[in-house]
């Protein structure tokens, strides 16, 4: 693994975003807004689904799902070329492990949510308050999501 | 200035700062979880303002702005340790400045967008149609904030 590592560490794309002045704080933009549009929709959705702001109709919420979607595929292709930039030290790293762990419970969080609240709504039939297990779902997405920041935050800091 | 800047590094908290393992980069993690609140809060009410999700209602979307509040004191407390910790060096930043340019910028923006929803004779907001000056608000916000993420993310870079 650290062998083609260090390949992709030396390929042209990797050189072209570690040494071009503006490319890498241009990514790191493009992953903070990213991170804004995904963390701030899909927070809205588990923040409703826990039952704070009532007033939002529960199955409705899924409208800002596109937006997580933009963002977390701004995240994805700024995420992977800061990676390649430097891939061999983000490896290596402990805490990025646990970032992309986190990211990956997230997902199939989001996953779980998707089928367990938001199906398809039966016509004049009124959809009942999410289920403790989906409130649980959306309680742990939110630890996930905001672990994510953090651990993100922190790959500069640690082994 | 420079005098100031000088004695700010100097204060005990900022002496607290550098001294203490972790709280650096406590403080700037914190930023990112406010800015999340803040701006990820913010950008969902301008797009909703704008036409995006229109069965979510309106005036339920405004009332997200708590969230936003939290984010922004969350990002005010951690950003003055973050500058206290760097004055001399922060206080000479372009970059820096041009953030917080864009930050009273996007604070006056919000005023007026409140002012206009205070003030609307007609109930716009909960008859969801907002008049065509508060849709040019939210983009302006939109893109206010998205200035105030891309400058404070350069301060490192000059």
């Amino acid at each position: 693994m650290l062998g083609f590592l260090a390949w992709l560490d030396d390929t042209p794309l990797s050189h072209f975003v570690a040494e071009t002045t503006w490319v890498y704080p241009a990514l790191e933009t493009m992953h903070t807004v990213g991170m804004a549009l995904l963390i701030g929709s899909l927070g809205l959705v588990d923040l409703r689904v826990l039952g704070f702001k009532p007033e939002l109709p529960l199955l409705e919420t899924q409208r800002v799902l596109p937006l997580a979607w933009l963002g977390f595929t701004l995240n994805a292709l700024s995420g992977t070329l800061l990676f390649v930039s430097d891939s061999v030290m983000f490896y290596s790293s402990y805490t990025f492990r646990i970032k992309i762990a986190l990211i990956v419970l997230g997902g199939i969080n989001a996953a779980l949510l998707g089928s367990k609240v938001f199906q398809a709504p039966v016509p004049g039939k009124v959809s009942p308050p999410p289920s403790v297990g989906a409130k649980w779902i959306a309680g742990t997405s939110l630890v996930f999501w905001f672990g994510a920041i953090i651990a993100g935050r922190l790959i500069a800091y640690t082994p | 200035m420079m005098d100031f800047f000088i004695w700010l590094e100097h204060t005990p908290i900022a002496n607290a700062i550098r001294e203490t393992r972790w709280m650096y980069a406590t403080f700037e993690t914190s930023h990112y979880i406010g800015l999340a609140l803040l701006v990820g809060g913010i950008m969902l009410i301008d797009l909703r303002v704008l036409g995006f999700a229109r069965t979510l209602p309106l005036k339920s979307m405004i009332g997200l702005l708590p969230f936003v509040w939290v984010g922004f004191l969350i990002n005010v407390l951690s950003g003055s340790m973050l500058f206290i910790y760097g004055a001399t060096s922060f206080g000479f930043n372009h970059a820096f400045w041009l953030k917080m340019t864009f930050m009273v910028l996007a604070g006056l923006n919000a005023l007026a967008f409140d002012v206009s929803v205070r003030r609307s004779k007609v109930d716009w907001v909960g008859a969801d149609l907002p008049p065509i000056y508060v849709k040019a608000f939210a983009t302006l916000s939109f893109v206010l904030w998205l200035c105030v993420v891309t400058t404070g993310r350069w301060m490192a870079y000059i």
